[in-house]
């Protein structure tokens, strides 16, 4: 019997896409319940497979994954979950309301629990006034904040973010961030990915870093900091990635605080 | 009832947001269909109908009727399932319902409802417009009943699978304009194929939409060109096919998920 005190158990799994590629090879991973967990690594380094893998919307070649202690695929593991992807994949003939209706109602709430929700849900997230817009009629940032709504819709458990903040002004990343940090002091467990060190440094209690489809190294970013002797995360990033000089220096750009991002 | 409900809320859910796409564009779904079939009867029955013999003792006007309705009927499940499902998949909002805790056979099957509710609607209105003009009768209903589940299931489901295999718009609109259509303007929807030479007529036979014509024909006129038992059959048959092929991609996930 798994451990149920964790809210995330990978194990041995792998990937191999169709083309040959293999984007995760014998990962292992726990994340525990309550836990705010980052992923870093570069592009290609497996992440949103391993995201894809947990939410079911790639199907693993190898290997186990439970959810709160059940595999991943039960419907009870899927309805703890929530997802908020990378890409801005909205419904293009729901409005703001719908969207999040419907996403209740996918998710197993009758439809006054789903519209009641909705409302707090756009409430949380300024959407109200935009309620019968649809998704392609909003701006960038609204629809990122409409995607975190929906992810939050059904009250998961464990949230998944792939890159939230990807693509969005400095603004609404600090107002993005907010409503995650009150998401995790509510008792809801994240992992998070992120292209941005400062991100994970600010947010995540513990961060793992990918490469190349294995685990290189998990801890706060102060054990991080010891264990690769760096004074930074940007300097561990570039020690355990190998990276040169030139690497080193774009990812010291991605520590200063950005509003072109 | 309510527990039952309960128990669905997914494929409720799903299901209602397809009839709803359907409703929003329903100039585009639903009227536009109608208005192109019902201008057929008013242009080769009633203006060319007097100047053709009737077939099988049945005017000309009337013979076209049934096979207009259900050619707009079958082309409209195809054309809806496939947009939606493809559109679902190109935009990847499919991955919300990829992820949802449904059953796959509730995930299939609300994704064909869209399709059967706006090929029905077209029936409808289709019926009740040739009504106007034509004295169309209803021999056998019950024919005509499992002829249209049947027809409307294996459209919706043929819609779903090329929404699922397409790679791009003009994949769908392939299958569309260059498969059903061909199929369906010779499977004798405006000609009876015993008027076809050898081997045209032997050759109509094995064009599945002929059964499927007959099979209607039959069920609002009383005649058939072949058994209707048969033509049941045959179709029938292709509907089992295409069940099977729909509910393996969506319990395995190959073509929906990487």
């Amino acid at each position: 019997m798994s451990d149920v005190a964790h809210a995330l158990e990978i194990t041995g799994l792998t990937k191999t896409y169709d083309d040959g590629f293999t984007a995760l090879e014998d990962f292992d991973l726990t994340v525990p319940a309550g836990s705010f967990f980052g992923l870093l690594g570069p592009n290609g380094a497996g992440k949103t497979t391993l995201i894809g893998s947990v939410c079911n919307l790639v199907r693993p070649t190898a290997g186990d994954i439970r959810v709160f202690g059940v595999p991943h695929s039960d419907h009870e593991a899927r309805r703890q979950v929530g997802l908020s992807e990378q890409d801005v994949n909205l419904d293009r003939f729901l409005s703001v309301e719908e969207t999040l209706v419907y996403h209740g109602g996918y998710f197993g709430m009758a439809r006054r629990d789903a519209r009641r929700r909705a409302a707090e849900m756009m409430d949380v997230f300024d959407l109200r006034g935009k309620a019968g817009v649809r998704a392609p009629m909003l701006s960038g940032g609204m629809r990122r904040r409409l995607l975190l709504a929906r992810a939050l819709m059904h009250e998961p458990r464990l949230v998944m973010l792939d890159e939230p903040t990807a693509g969005v002004d400095f603004e609404l990343r600090l107002e993005l961030w907010q409503y995650i940090r009150r998401l995790h002091e509510q008792g809801t467990t994240i992992v998070l990915t992120t292209h941005y060190l400062e991100e994970a440094e600010e947010l995540c209690e513990e961060i793992a870093l990918i490469k190349a489809g294995r685990l290189l190294a998990r801890d706060t970013a102060d054990g991080l900091r010891a264990t690769y002797g760096a004074d930074t995360l940007a300097d561990v990033y570039v020690r355990a990635m190998g990276l040169g000089r030139e690497g080193g220096a774009r990812v010291a750009a991605t520590m200063a605080p950005r509003d072109d991002a | 009832m309510n527990a039952l409900l309960a128990r669905h809320r997914g494929l409720v859910a799903l299901s209602t947001r397809e009839v709803h796409r359907v409703m929003k564009l329903w100039t585009q779904t639903v009227i536009a269909p109608i208005l192109s079939s019902f201008l057929f009867i008013v242009v080769f029955g009633l203006s060319l109908g007097d100047r053709i013999r009737a077939i099988d003792g049945v005017d000309y006007e009337v013979f076209i009727v049934p096979g207009l309705i259900v050619m707009a009927m079958i082309q409209a499940a195809y054309a809806n399932n496939s947009a939606t499902v493809f559109q679902a998949r190109f935009d990847r909002y499919i991955n919300d319902v990829l992820a949802a805790p449904m059953k796959s056979w509730e995930v299939n099957l609300a994704l064909s409802l869209g399709g059967i509710v706006r090929a029905l609607l077209i029936g409808v209105g289709l019926v009740v417009l040739a009504l106007a003009v034509v004295d169309v009768p209803i021999e056998q209903p019950l024919v005509l009943g499992a002829a249209l589940a049947l027809a409307l299931t294996l459209f919706a489901q043929f819609g779903v699978i090329a929404g699922i295999y397409a790679q791009s718009w003009d994949h769908s609109a392939f299958v569309q304009n260059i498969v059903i259509l061909p199929l369906t303007f010779l499977g004798g929807v405006f000609y009876s194929v015993e008027l076809l030479p050898s081997p045209w007529e032997e050759v109509s036979h094995v064009n599945p939409i002929f059964y499927l014509v007959s099979a209607v024909r039959y069920g609002f006129l009383g005649t058939s060109e072949v058994d209707p038992l048969l033509a049941l059959a045959v179709v029938a048959a292709l509907t089992a096919g295409c069940i099977a092929w729909t509910s393996r991609l969506f319990s395995s996930g190959r073509r929906l998920k990487p």
